[in-house]
């Protein structure tokens, strides 16, 4: 499988890049081909040689996050575009909102099935930023076209449950302090892809 | 051709200009065998097809702090429909109108891997001035509209220099194409205007039309109403238009008494009449990237007196088909609009000559072809 995971910015130590690092990684193990693809905030990361790293320029400055994140993601949608016409992507894997609004109109454009993991939501963080329910719309619109959403705990499986209504069966936690996690992921991806049998997790 | 126009208004909404431009260039690509699609707001998901344009209505939030990131909102839903409409009849370039079209047109652009054409209508910095960081996100924004875009169209000769020094943007980039006007729409117009709800029989009517804010200049005509009247005391100012009317009226009520009147609300059909009826419209703009009212009142055979600024600098011709006026100069105002009333016949002979002026220069469908034009060099 080739497999977009896409991400505000990859950079070392970030509890984000650390995911989808290590997301990656696994994955790569298991002969699938990872591509990550992030803006490029100038700084470093360190990954495996056998996940790709496609980072990008965004020439715009916002006047929030919602703004720049919204520019931000047509960059990340010519990035995804331009490595499809090299090579087929199977599955779209994003990451928290940032990555939300493109990743819907990729999957819907390809026509690839959706992944969303949501580390945390906007409920959770206080729902006191600025355009924050804008930015809690994008977590119920990506959620709600994923083909599953990856909850990093049962506190945000409980907040994707009470506070955009998702389903119990659509919700998967993939807790990373809990061993296997990965393995849940890729589990879930061969289930909608259908291409692969199902690994057992080993808890 | 199949262009998508990208636009957040397009009639029956309209604040400004951008949705008379784009339902009249729209309108008259279809008449010439094209294909338009036309991606714009609503209250509700609807589609329409009028006048062989098809039209595609998508809503935006009520939840936005501001109007950028209303536009950013919008632009994603725009996307969305744009993707699904792609998936039947594929677009063969996206027409973006203004920054508020620019996160919507560009998304299309990267997603679907179209050409982008830009039309810049008016510039933040001419607007508002780019002071704040809200001011300043907007000119960004129009700036990565213009660097997206394979070819940017401006609606004013001078304002293509200013595009081109505002945003960096190559020579070979910037096409000037102007506005126009559908001379059938005032041609098959009948004028049933009651003259005495806005003027009495001896009276001429002086008009105003535009938006009540500084960059149009009510405030310098407004300070030239004492002298033009007493001069002229047949001079009758009436003023049309949205904005700050209050604010605007107060103060010329002040200084001109019932010598002006702010009728409010204005139909089309009336203010095709009242164009018609009256002696001269006024332009007082200070900043004015195009303006259409010189070209409307031209349509009408009325003369306009109009600062020697942007796009007026073009659509006027000086003691042919109307008056320069100094921008933000009250005096300089009063004494064009004096001399225009000093001698109606050669008034009148001005608006004739405007007429016949923009039927040469100014009808949609030569600039709907000079529009073709440039989406072929965005195609190659």
């Amino acid at each position: 499988m080739r497999i977009a995971y896409l991400v505000k910015n990859f950079t070392d130590g970030d509890d984000l890049s650390e995911y989808v690092k290590s997301l990656a990684e696994y994955a790569a193990s298991q002969g699938h081909d990872p591509c990550v693809i992030s803006f490029d905030d100038g700084s470093n990361y360190t990954v495996s040689d056998n996940v790709e790293v496609e980072r990008f320029q965004l020439h715009f400055d916002g006047d929030s996050l919602y703004t720049w994140a919204m520019m931000m993601n047509n960059e990340m949608k010519a990035k995804v575009v331009e490595k499809m016409k090299d090579e087929e992507i199977d599955i779209i894997h994003a990451n928290d909102w940032t990555t939300a609004p493109g990743a819907v109109n990729l999957s819907n454009h390809l026509e690839i099935p959706l992944f969303l993991t949501i580390h945390s939501t906007e409920n959770q963080r206080g729902f006191q930023g600025q355009n924050s329910q804008l930015i809690s719309d994008l977590e119920w619109e990506g959620t709600f076209e994923a083909d599953t959403v990856f909850a990093n705990n049962e506190d945000v499986k409980n907040s994707l449950l009470f506070d955009l209504d998702l389903t119990d069966e659509k919700v998967c936690v993939a807790d990373p302090l809990h061993d296997g996690w990965q393995e849940r992921i890729l589990n879930r991806y061969r289930e909608i892809i259908g291409k692969e049998e199902e690994v057992e997790v080993e808890v | 051709m199949r262009p998508l126009f990208v636009t957040w208004e397009y009639p029956p909404y309209k604040a400004g200009g951008i949705a008379a431009h784009c339902e009249d260039l729209a309108t008259t690509l279809a008449d010439q065998g094209h294909e338009p699609v036309v991606l714009t707001y609503g209250d509700e998901q609807e589609t329409e097809y009028r006048d062989g344009v098809e039209i595609h209505r998508v809503p935006s939030t009520d939840s936005a702090d501001n109007t950028l990131s209303w536009s950013m909102h919008l632009g994603h839903q725009m996307e969305k429909k744009a993707v699904n409409l792609a998936k039947n009849n594929n677009f063969d370039l996206v027409h973006a109108h203004d920054w508020m079209a620019v996160p919507g047109a560009t998304g299309i652009k990267k997603t679907l891997g179209l050409p982008m054409v830009f039309t810049v209508h008016s510039t933040q910095k001419g607007r508002d001035g780019i002071e704040g960081q809200y001011q300043e996100t907007i000119h960004n924004l129009e700036w990565y509209g213009t660097y997206e875009a394979e070819e940017v169209i401006t609606v004013g000769r001078e304002f293509s220099e200013e595009v081109k020094h505002n945003y960096n943007v190559p020579e070979e980039k910037v096409n000037y194409i102007p506005n126009g006007v559908d001379l059938e729409k005032f041609d098959n117009h009948t004028n049933q205007l009651n003259y005495n709800d806005y003027a009495l029989d001896w009276e001429q009517i002086v008009l105003f039309v535009g938006r009540m804010y500084p960059q149009k200049g009510p405030g310098h005509l407004i300070e030239a109403m004492p002298q033009i009247i007493e001069e002229k005391p047949e001079a009758k100012f009436v003023m049309c238009g949205s904005g700050a009317t209050e604010h605007y009226k107060g103060i010329a009520k002040e200084v001109a008494g019932e010598k002006v009147h702010f009728p409010g609300y204005v139909s089309d059909q009336e203010l095709l009449s009242l164009m018609k009826s009256a002696e001269m419209t006024v332009a007082p703009s200070v900043y004015e990237p195009f303006g259409i009212v010189p070209l409307e009142a031209a349509a009408c055979q009325t003369a306009t007196v109009g600062s020697y600024t942007g796009g007026m600098k073009d659509t006027i011709i000086h003691e042919y088909t109307g008056l320069h006026t100094y921008p933000a100069d009250p005096n300089s105002i009063k004494n064009q609009v004096t001399r225009a009333l000093e001698d109606p016949g050669w008034t009148d002979w001005m608006g004739d000559k405007a007429r016949e002026r923009v039927e040469d220069n100014f009808r949609w469908e030569q600039i709907s072809a000079w529009t073709t034009g440039i989406y072929s060099d965005a195609l190659e």
